[in-house]
């Protein structure tokens, strides 16, 4: 079977590995700016023009570090367990429609989904390892909030993202992000709504930030790694981000498709998906920053007495809304 | 390599035994009106993510050994930055029962930074003469 | 209605022949040397006389052959003071913790320190030297002296932690500390929780330890105000207020009035700043970072006022017994103005977020709830008591500086929780900002400082200050040479500590820092 280049070139440069990195780090740094502005101050100014080099500084700085592994942690583990993380983040890249259609458009597959948030669920579980095997106990604090956490938003989760792949008659990402000649978050907007609010709690952000409680559990599941394995560690969580914004593009903004004004339509593809991730992006750390942080309890509170009601609620209406609109 | 080290600094705030005029001004460097993280100094939680030590305070007993297990938690290559008087050389206190002294009697430090407390402007500075040395190669962190 | 002569009354009626002598320390605070075993009954019968009455300090002098103990008790806006000796070779005496539980850590202490045993106290362990101390070595008795205390350098072991035995088996020990991004001062609080409950804490200080108190005995006191400014960086000005103070009621000097209304603008200043200070913290601690950044971003205008009238940001060095260092000058009072005015328009926004804000309450109403009554019984001071409804300010119970002039309130809140009080810490921001607003447009004229006689004559003391943590208490004995005999310093976290394990016990793990931040502990003051 002959090497197809075109496919290597979209799976490991663009919209592959090498995109998704850089524009990972791009968000972050957006993320910073956006905090930094919101309490008053300046964020990252000198490392690279405006700072934007910030990230990819940290980045390398923490692969130089000296790696120590703690005596007591479980070993396989502990080593691997950031990194399958952040490989399945970005294997969930895959699926999604960046410059018009995925990079694995060319199978079949109609349930994809199903199959990424899956893939979401599985990398965060293995946050959660991470943590535990590190033998710590502020780490075991950190990792048990972060499995307690994922139990109450995963299933609103998937019931908030089956509303518009209802609306849409498909399983599939780009099916349904085609179908968005109005996107969706205008048509269904407090499915929206709900669905960042549950965006907030995967990623854990500000109101839902337990798992990375500084002041109470030192720095949580994070607390033992050094060197390379934080440094990938910290980049699953920043390619978490981008990806549940992504599918928040995808699934409720009509994802890269948008008007094409001339010339290439994969360009104006990517520039729209890029524009509509980077408002995602901006309303999250927003919300992150007028909000304090509830207590595992409260959290526990708003997921199952608050989330997953509005939202098996918010797929009645839809199916309601999808009904008038196609009768069938 | 020694861009980004230059450019990343993340720092850890340990408080010895001092009187928290030092830490106060430590903390006020986050704020909006020096605001460190231009520079790209983020304050970490935990030893094993940081770069920089900042110690304030003078060293009692007690927490002589604490700070030295701080220390060798930190992965390499690593600094210390000792902050206000008491820190360099036990200030008001030498000579008190249950203190030790300055913290270089415990690790060894780097910057010395004096004043009672130091502002700011003195601890930004004695951070930013920290980074050029590294620049210059005279520290190289490792020990 | 109970007054001082009341109670001195009760005591002399039914204590009878076992008051050894009586004597007054200063006008209002007197001293009732009792027998030894009498004690006990005398502070009954104070708390029992006056309900608001609370142990404000226990304090231990050397007297050579034996150990003078001296039960301070705070009652009728005043200090009254029950003494009572031990020898120094079997320095044994009951614990008054059944009758005053706020007692604990007090005694403990002085056990610590004096070598004294409190016969039934509950838990007599170790609280400020460190646990690898030698054994009776006590650092305060007059015949130890700092150089023969073993000297610890170059052997750093692992330090032998007691070793914490939790009641039941399936308790997880988690440790707060020394080293934690909550607090920003080493000390080891052991938590031991079931599942996210807190059954039980066991705090350790001693960490920031510097035996303060014996190297003041060694300097003179000139020095000594340096040397007790720094015991707190944060509420330092009333520490060097509350010592000057003291030395100058012992000489029976009296400062000049421009000096008072000047150490009460430094006073004030000090409260604002620490209190923003706190508010901002407490911010950090529940995750909500931008407060944080915003309530220190203002505090800057309080430190650009401070380094105008001192020349320093932090540790103000101002105060000097006899007066104030500098004078402030007439051109700084329109400047100084104009950054309060500024201020207080921020204050609004404040008040507004505090009492709206819909995450900030629910990580603050009913967290951490101390009544009214633990309060009380637990010796608890400053906004910690007044936010439990308890109405103490030593500003209007015993006017110092200049306060007996200016009018303000006292805020208390009833709620008692956390949200209360940071809550009175908010509304004394706005109340300081009125008083040093009213002491800028009355300040009078003429000296800011008069000469002292440069001996201290034969003579003790007791100075009260209102810090912005609650009640500072200083004693301060001169045996008439450059040097003093003895100070003794009881800070307001020290009395305020065990309020903390009160209130964690039961609570949520993640609720303790959020309890912990509203009690604005500050350990340096504890362990000086």
């Amino acid at each position: 079977m002959s090497l197809d280049l075109n496919f290597v070139f979209r799976v490991l440069v663009f919209p592959g590995f090498a995109f998704i990195l850089l524009f990972t780090m791009f968000c972050d740094w957006v993320e910073r700016k956006i905090e930094a502005r919101m309490q008053n101050r300046m964020g990252p100014i000198y490392t690279g023009p405006v700072g934007v080099l910030q990230p990819l500084a940290d980045f390398i700085k923490l692969l130089t570090k000296e790696d120590i592994v703690p005596f007591n942690a479980k070993n396989f583990v502990f080593r691997f367990a950031p990194i399958v993380s952040f490989s399945i983040f970005v294997f969930s890249f895959a699926f999604l429609p960046i410059d018009g259609a995925s990079v694995v458009s060319g199978s079949n597959f109609e349930g994809d989904l199903i199959l990424v948030l899956t893939l979401v669920s599985i990398a965060n579980f293995l946050l959660f390892l991470s943590g535990w095997s590190s033998t710590n106990p502020y780490s075991a604090i950190g990792a048990t909030r972060v499995l307690t956490q994922l139990l109450g938003y995963d299933i609103p989760l998937f019931i908030l993202a089956l509303a518009p792949a209802f609306l849409a008659g498909s399983l599939n990402i780009a099916a349904i992000a085609n179908k968005q000649y109005v996107p969706f978050a205008f048509l269904i907007p407090w499915t929206f709504a709900l669905f960042i609010i549950n965006l907030q709690a995967e990623l854990e952000k500000d109101p839902f930030d337990v798992p990375h409680a500084e002041t109470e559990i030192v720095a949580g599941y994070e607390t033992e790694y050094t060197g390379r394995r934080l440094a990938f560690l910290k980049l699953a969580k920043d390619v978490q981000m981008v990806l549940g914004a992504a599918i928040a593009v995808e699934l409720f903004l009509g994802g890269p498709y948008g008007p094409i004004f001339y010339g290439l339509s994969a360009v104006w593809y990517t520039l729209w998906f890029v524009l509509k991730l980077l408002i995602v992006v901006v309303v999250t750390e927003y919300l992150t920053c007028i909000f304090a942080r509830l207590r595992i309890d409260q959290v526990l509170v708003v997921n199952w007495k608050l989330l997953l009601p509005l939202a098996l609620l918010s797929l009645a209406v839809t199916v309601g809304v999808g009904l008038w609109l196609n009768p069938l | 390599m020694k861009w980004a080290r230059l450019k990343s600094p993340w720092v850890l705030h340990f408080n010895s035994g001092a009187c928290n005029a030092c830490d106060i001004e430590v903390v006020a460097l986050l704020t909006p009106r020096y605001d460190v993280e231009r520079f790209g100094i983020l304050l970490e939680p935990s030893p094993r993510h940081a770069d920089i030590l900042l110690t304030t305070g003078v060293v009692t007993r007690q927490c002589a050994d604490r700070l030295k297990r701080i220390y060798e938690q930190m992965p390499e290559p690593k600094f210390v930055i000792a902050i206000g008087a008491c820190a360099c050389s036990g200030g008001v206190f030498e000579g008190n029962y249950n203190v030790i002294g300055g913290v270089d009697k415990v690790i060894p430090v780097d910057v010395y930074i004096p004043g009672c407390p130091p502002k700011p402007e003195a601890i930004i500075d004695g951070v930013v003469k920290l980074l050029k040395s590294i620049e210059g190669g005279e520290q190289s962190g490792k020990r | 209605m109970a007054s001082a002569d009341k109670i001195l009354k009760a005591l002399s009626d039914s204590l009878g022949k076992r008051i050894i002598q009586t004597r007054t320390l200063q006008p209002g605070k007197s001293y009732i040397q009792v027998q030894t075993g009498a004690h006990k009954d005398a502070v009954r019968i104070v708390l029992q006389e006056d309900n608001e009455a609370g142990v404000s300090a226990i304090t231990g002098v050397d007297l050579g052959e034996t150990i003078e103990l001296m039960y301070h008790i705070r009652t009728c806006d005043t200090i009254i003071t029950i003494g009572a000796e031990v020898p120094k070779k079997d320095a044994k005496i009951e614990s008054i913790t059944d009758i005053f539980p706020g007692a604990n850590f007090h005694e403990r202490e002085v056990s610590d320190l004096f070598g004294v045993t409190f016969e039934g106290h509950p838990n007599p362990k170790r609280l400020i030297l460190p646990e690898d101390w030698p054994e009776n070595v006590f650092p305060l008795r007059k015949e130890v002296s700092v150089a023969n205390i073993p000297s610890k350098i170059g052997n750093f072991g692992v330090s032998k932690d007691e070793k914490h035995v939790s009641s039941e088996e399936r308790l997880v020990n988690i440790v707060l500390g020394p080293q934690h991004p909550a607090l920003i001062e080493p000390e080891k609080f052991s938590l031991r929780v079931d599942g996210e409950i807190v059954r039980e804490v066991e705090p350790r200080i001693g960490y920031v330890h510097r035996g303060i108190e014996k190297a003041a005995e060694s300097r003179t006191y000139l020095q000594d105000i340096y040397l007790v400014e720094r015991i707190c960086g944060i509420c330092n000005a009333c520490h060097a207020a509350c010592f000057c103070q003291t030395v100058e009621a012992i000489m029976g000097v009296s400062v000049p009035p421009r000096a008072r209304y000047l150490r009460t603008i430094i006073l004030e200043l000090n409260r604002i700043h620490s209190h923003m200070l706190l508010l901002g913290h407490a911010g950090l601690e529940i995750g909500y970072e931008t407060l944080f950044h915003y309530m220190w971003r203002d505090r800057e205008l309080i430190m650009d006022i401070m380094e105008a009238l001192t020349g320093n940001r932090v540790i103000a060095s101002f105060i000097t017994i006899g007066g104030v260092r500098r004078d402030l000058k007439e051109e700084d009072v329109p400047k100084i103005k104009a950054e309060l005015t500024k201020l207080k328009e921020r204050l609004s926004f404040y008040k507004n977020l505090f009492e709206s804000d819909s995450t900030l309450k629910i990580r603050t109403r009913n967290v951490g709830v101390l009544s009214k009554q633990d309060a009380l019984k637990l010796g608890v001071v400053g906004p910690v008591a007044r936010g439990s409804g308890v109405n103490m300010d030593v500003r209007r119970d015993e006017p110092y500086a200049a306060y007996n002039e200016i009018p303000f309130n006292v805020i208390t809140y009833d709620e008692g929780d956390s949200w209360a009080r940071l809550m009175v810490r908010l509304d004394e921001v706005g109340e300081s900002v009125n008083i040093i607003q009213y002491a800028l447009d009355h300040l009078p004229t003429g000296p800011y400082r008069v000469r002292v006689p440069r001996t201290v004559p034969t003579g003790e003391a007791i100075g009260r200050v209102e810090a912005p943590r609650g009640e500072l208490f200083y004693y301060v004995k001169s045996n008439g040479t450059a040097y003093p005999e003895r100070v003794k310093v009881r800070t307001p976290t020290f009395a305020n500590i065990l309020s903390f394990v009160h209130i964690a016990e039961g609570g949520n793990v993640a609720d303790v820092p959020a309890s912990f931040v509203s009690l604005d502990p500050c350990f340096s003051c504890t362990d000086r």
